[in-house]
């Protein structure tokens, strides 16, 4: 890119112009001079407080490459608004190319933007999630600030005449990763739009060596994390259905199948209660195996201490329920006490040839107890607990996104107008 | 759909291998509940079924009721 040089009419010094025809106005470098460069007759505008001077995180001069085209940096200021007492800053730099003209790269503790002057103007459109909106080919964008930011400082050279502490109204409306500012001055108003970039891509757009500053906070226009929330939970529906269908697949496949079934009595009078039980088979796949006991006990209780026993391999489980049902009438009225029915899963049993060795225990007390209770047993019963205990942990990286997003989005609007607190310190300005 | 699926390919994975494992533990029948001992029972369980001792044998009552 061409450069061409004129001296400061203030101090003397070498002021390097590169916006060809196009640079209005100047800032020299030395003494903080505006210069009016539209005409050959240099003229002073205004000066900048050199308590005001900023250094730029990108030098003059740095090209960088953006959609295929390279960009140089001819200026940059330093803009601030104020919020609540509050000022807030940010540089703006200003990038030239001679065939595709001036674009700007915003920065805000980190967070970066590159701007473009909009294709035709945005409208006005119906309240979008509570907020005014436009909306700008195609897209809705809400309306996130309006704020006066004024230049506090700049350097460089800029296609209009730079002015100190010139003010104008700024109104942010954002559609992540977009950024729609319409800045509004007495004569005019004009709209651009901005995208979010990250640090690590404006220092590729640049080839820096070092690395920027890492962002701090969130900032209006940053892409949210799981930005596609519809996505994700249609994800969720989606392995629900798959765990229904998966469902009803074991449901249909399971055997339950009762392979014993038979009627027991025990008495406490009986000189050996332990027996065993005839012969069943278990087939099909190692699978579960439901045992049920129902008794006929009345204000009595009986415990079932039983073994599943394999006649191949003499493999046993061993395993104990207790059955009790009491009833009665009080100054309450009738209650009842208890289940004469209980049931025992066992996971996991192979096929094979078994028998059950049930071994009844009633109460020793004075009095003969004694009660009818039957055995039956169930091969291959469909269990679905497993798969209901997997809903709430399909559901969970849903929620965990969910979560996340709508922690960021609180933070995001914190510092709107729309900030239902006021922000935190920990995004007071540097 | 390609969106759906490349945009949320680690829920996919994550709840797909849920859904195996949940299936594979429904289909073997396995359970969390650890109520069964597991040993090898003689032989002469069938013929003499009362000298068998199981791990609940022990089992001792405090009588119930209202």
């Amino acid at each position: 890119m061409k450069v061409r040089a004129i001296d400061c009419p203030n101090c003397g010094g070498s002021v390097e112009l590169r916006g060809y025809s196009h640079s209005l106005s100047a800032v020299c470098i030395q003494c903080l001079t505006v210069i009016d460069t539209s005409h050959p007759q240099l003229t002073i505008l205004k000066q900048f407080q050199d308590a005001n001077r900023v250094r730029p995180l990108l030098p003059l001069g740095s090209r960088g490459r953006f959609g295929g085209k390279l960009f140089e940096i001819i200026g940059m200021q330093e803009r601030q608004i104020m919020v609540d007492g509050t000022t807030y800053s940010w540089q703006e730099y200003l990038l030239f190319n001679p065939y595709a003209g001036f674009r700007y790269l915003s920065v805000y503790r980190g967070h970066w933007n590159f701007i473009e002057p909009a294709k035709g103007l945005p409208e006005t459109t119906t309240r979008y999630l509570g907020k005014p909106a436009l909306k700008y080919q195609g897209e809705t964008y809400r309306h996130f600030q309006t704020a006066e930011a004024e230049t506090s400082f700049a350097m460089g050279e800029f296609p209009w005449k730079l002015e100190v502490g010139q003010k104008v109204t700024v109104k942010d409306y954002i559609a992540p990763p977009k950024l729609l500012s319409e800045e509004i001055t007495p004569d005019e108003v004009t709209y651009s739009v901005g995208t979010y970039q990250t640090g690590e891509e404006i220092a590729k757009a640049f080839a820096l060596t070092t690395p920027l500053s890492l962002a701090s906070g969130v900032f209006a226009n940053q892409p949210a994390p799981a930005a596609n929330l519809g996505s994700t939970w249609s994800t969720f529906v989606l392995l629900l259905v798959g765990l229904f269908v998966l469902s009803i697949f074991l449901k249909v496949i399971s055997r339950n199948e009762v392979v014993f079934d038979q009627r027991l009595h025990y008495s406490s009078a009986d000189k050996e209660s332990a027996k065993v039980t005839d012969i069943f088979e278990l087939k099909g796949r190692t699978s579960n195996v439901e045992i049920e006991s129902e008794t006929d006990l009345l204000n009595d209780w009986m415990y079932l201490d039983m073994s599943l026993i394999n006649t191949e391999t003499g493999q046993a489980w061993d395993f104990g329920r207790e059955v009790s049902y009491y009833s009665g009438t009080d100054s309450d009225g009738r209650w009842t006490e208890g289940n004469p029915k209980v049931s025992v899963n066992i996971p996991s049993v192979p096929s094979g040839k078994y028998y059950l060795r049930i071994d009844p225990d009633m109460s020793d007390d004075a009095g003969l107890h004694s009660a009818s209770y039957t055995i039956k047993v169930t091969r291959d019963v469909p269990k679905f607990w497993l798969l209901w205990l997997a809903i709430p942990l399909l559901m969970l990286p849903a929620l965990w996104r969910t979560i996340k997003r709508g922690t960021f989005e609180t933070q995001r609007w914190a510092e709107s107008d729309y900030a239902t607190s006021s922000s935190s310190s920990d995004d007071d300005d540097d | 759909m390609t969106n759906l699926f490349l945009g949320n390919l680690k829920y996919w994975l994550y709840g797909l291998t849920l859904l195996g494992g949940a299936g594979v533990a429904e289909w073997r029948g396995y359970s969390f509940t650890s109520i069964n001992e597991h040993q090898v029972a003689p032989k002469s369980v069938r013929d003499n079924p009362g000298a068998y001792r199981s791990h609940y044998s022990t089992y001792t009552r405090y009588s119930g009721g209202k």
